[in-house]
């Protein structure tokens, strides 16, 4: 016995099919032109030796790009690496919990929306102008040294001392994705049901009981997504970085991996050893994703 | 074998036409040459048109257009444009990427006649840097040397009469002439240290390398040399200066110098014409010296500079060679600069501006363009004719500095070398490394990189 409506009702959902895939034909073709074909180039050139120059040099040499990342006096672990993920910590630490602290307060604020645009101003500004700005503000002479100069302290050289480098630049980068961060938060913290705080004013909760108890935890998913995605943005960052400290100087205190995968390539024609560091980078992110994923979802939380 | 033919195939498909555009093809139409170079702002920009314009009034069958671009897009830009087939038929890179564009196959060797031509009429130092393994790939263009610039007027005012000839005089000039406010800041540098680009780390720092007789790279330039008795003087000696508070490397040496808050800094010739226009007649106090050596009559210093070769896949790399000599090579007849009725140079006043021309007979095309704007080539008998007419002395060092130079080696690996090495002396001016362990971790590091293959 046939089933009911069988090839009646097959060939218009056949064709329903095609129709779709024809429809999605320019996203599909837009996909493989600029991700799947550049990211096989990749891949046939991290197997690869390439100067650059010319495509008809392309000379396979295995994993050897690979080895070389890691072989003995390589940079590409230590510092390379650790700057990276230092880097991303950081600034997904500061953007996060700052983010917070202001979401929360705008949440108990009248004009949100002028205070939301007002902090989302510095994801709208370019990194060169921001970068800049900040670099002059850290300068001997510049703002922050005049702050601590009118409290009686001495100078800091903030870009030009390695231990001060990367956290002053990581400050930068914290800042100026605040906005995104406080945007999607202040969001989250709109999906939170009134009726739980007024449960919690009901039996005299106090206020850091309610935001540790009721805040933090319904705010999870968004603070989730925030997270992952500041730390995805920390571990490909090379804009700021070329722009506030130029070389990843004073020595390779500020040197994170996108950075070195650009010279790599178009300073020393290593283009196999650039692709080779993208895709370890690419591991690196994936698996610091996954850890973060299963960090939340242990906690009951879903994205 | 098969991979290879496919990738060949792939680039052929890729590239569309793997030549540099050399006109329009059509008969009786006149060869076009591409030049690619870093002369995009002026003066050079205006010197170098100069120039073309003088070949295409004189030349109908070949032109010759330039495509200038900045400094720091210059070796990005001939990557990107020859992997798309668009090189340009002529090619002015920094000698330090000779060895990556000779490996990748980009610069062809230059002909018999015209490393012969070379060979006999530039210095030992610029035919070695314009060179990889013994084979000559242009004509050297612009040709620096490393000397030790004076701000007299700060010496004088911290008792230093005249400029130091040893490292302990050049300690105690910097230790006396440095001076700082009460919040800590920097108000003058005894001696310009400064993170600004690889040509005040590991420039000046190789220039004093050289003047004690060592080197970074083997003779062979296939392993690092700088971990030696010599270098660690040399990185010692700079760390001493940033903790006795006579350098401080996060000023931007450029703009400080001639705003006199740094009295003594080693720097290329190419610094005195940039230097004359920003400082006016302050520059009268600015004297130039030979680097300092540990013990008085020590000489060494550094050389770098430019190369004009041709592009391996030029259509026309007979038209372009002839170009290069004409401009390189060939001596003018003297052209309406100026010089006396019988042929000798006439005097020509200190500070006259840069661009001018400076043509005399007997001399290149291009000494006289480099020379217009304050640089120098490696034809030492040109620089001596132009020098007689001007009356800076502070040239000078740098014109008989040619004569004992010690080229910045060139080979494949050798940018990515010195990016390690300035890392590593950063690591020492910042205090975060001792010279032992930074030059040891920069020769680990730089014998990695020249290993590399990859």
């Amino acid at each position: 016995m046939a089933a009911p409506g069988g090839p009646a009702r097959t060939r218009p959902r056949s064709r329903q099919t095609a129709v779709a895939y024809l429809f999605l034909t320019p996203a599909l073709l837009f996909f493989a032109l600029f991700l799947l074909l550049p990211l096989l180039f990749a891949l046939l050139l991290a197997q690869s030796r390439w100067a650059g120059f010319d495509l008809a040099d392309i000379e396979p040499v295995g994993l050897a790009n690979f080895t070389g990342l890691f072989a003995h006096g390589a940079t590409f672990l230590t510092p390379v690496l650790t700057n990276t993920f230092l880097y991303a910590l950081g600034t997904v630490v500061l953007a996060t919990a700052g983010a917070v602290v202001v979401a929360t307060c705008i949440d108990n604020l009248r004009c949100q929306g002028l205070w939301r645009t007002l902090y989302f101003l510095p994801v709208v500004t370019t990194v060169v102008a921001v970068g800049n700005v900040w670099k002059y503000m850290y300068e001997p002479g510049g703002l922050v040294n005049g702050v601590l100069n009118a409290l009686g302290l001495g100078s800091v050289a903030l870009l030009q001392n390695p231990g001060t480098a990367l956290p002053s630049v990581v400050v930068v980068q914290a800042w100026a994705s605040l906005g995104t961060a406080i945007l999607i938060l202040t969001a989250g913290l709109k999906a939170i049901p009134e009726s739980y705080y007024e449960a919690a004013e009901l039996d005299g909760a106090r206020p850091f009981t309610v935001f540790r108890r009721i805040t933090l935890p319904l705010l999870r998913p968004s603070l989730v997504f925030v997270s992952i995605t500041q730390f995805i943005a920390g571990l490909q960052s090379f804009a700021l970085i070329i722009v506030m400290t130029g070389d990843g100087g004073p020595g390779d205190a500020t040197d994170v991996a996108a950075l070195e995968m650009y010279r790599q390539a178009f300073t020393y024609g290593d283009w196999g050893g650039a692709s080779a560091a993208a895709f370890a980078l690419f591991v690196l992110i994936l698996a610091i994703t996954l850890v973060q994923l299963w960090l939340f979802r242990r906690k009951g939380s879903e994205v | 074998m098969r991979r290879r033919r496919f990738l060949a195939g792939l680039a052929g498909a890729a590239a569309g036409c793997a030549a540099p555009d050399g006109g329009t093809g059509r008969p009786g139409d006149p060869v076009v040459l591409t030049v690619l170079s870093h002369y995009g702002s002026e003066p050079l920009k205006s010197a170098f048109q100069k120039v073309l314009d003088e070949w295409n009034a004189g030349h109908d069958r070949v032109r010759v257009r330039s495509t200038p671009v900045r400094y720091a897009d210059l070796l990005t830009t001939a990557m990107v444009r020859q992997a798309a087939g668009q090189g340009a038929d002529i090619l002015h890179p920094y000698t330090l990427w000779a060895g990556q564009l000779t490996r990748a196959g980009v610069l062809q060797p230059a002909p018999p006649g015209a490393a012969a031509l070379i060979r006999h009429g530039f210095t030992r130092a610029a035919v070695t840097a314009a060179s990889v393994q013994n084979t000559l790939y242009g004509y050297p263009t612009e040709v620096q040397t490393y000397a030790l610039y004076c701000n007299m007027r700060l010496l004088r005012a911290a008792g230093v009469t005249r400029p130091p000839r040893t490292w302990r005089e050049l300690e105690d000039a910097a230790y006396a002439s440095a001076r700082h406010d009460g919040h800590g800041n920097t108000l003058v540098q005894g001696f310009g240290l400064s993170r600004t680009e690889d040509a005040t780390v590991v420039g000046q720092t190789l220039a004093l390398l050289a003047s004690c007789g060592g080197s970074y790279l083997t003779a062979d330039g296939g392993r690092a040399a700088i971990d030696s008795p010599a270098g660690r003087a040399v990185v010692a000696l700079e760390r001493r200066l940033i903790e006795r508070g006579a350098s401080s490397p996060g000023t931007d040496l450029y703009r400080a110098f001639p705003s006199g808050r740094v009295a003594m800094a080693i720097s290329a010739g190419w610094w005195t014409g940039s230097l004359k226009n920003a400082m006016g007649s302050g520059y009268r106090d600015v004297r130039v010296v030979p680097v300092p050596g540990p013990a008085t009559g020590d000489r060494g210093t550094l050389t770098t500079g430019f190369l004009l070769g041709v592009n391996a896949k030029s259509r026309h790399p007979r038209a372009a060679w002839d170009f290069l000599r004409w401009l390189n090579s060939d001596e003018t007849r003297g052209g309406d600069g100026p010089h006396t009725g019988d042929g000798t140079p006439a005097p020509r006043p200190t500070g006259t501006a840069p661009g001018r021309d400076t043509r005399l007979p007997g001399v290149t095309r291009m000494s006289a363009l480099q020379f217009s704007v304050g640089s120098m080539t490696g034809r030492s008998r040109d620089m001596r004719a132009l020098l007689g007419t001007t009356g800076d002395a502070n040239l000078v060092p740098f014109l008989d500095a040619l004569g004992y130079a010690t080229p910045e080696p060139n080979g494949p690996h050798a940018q990515k070398a010195k990016s390690l090495l300035r890392k590593n002396i950063e690591e020492v001016w910042t205090g975060r490394r001792s010279v032992d362990d930074a030059l040891r971790t920069a020769r680990r590091q730089i014998d990695h990189a020249l290993s590399g293959d990859p």
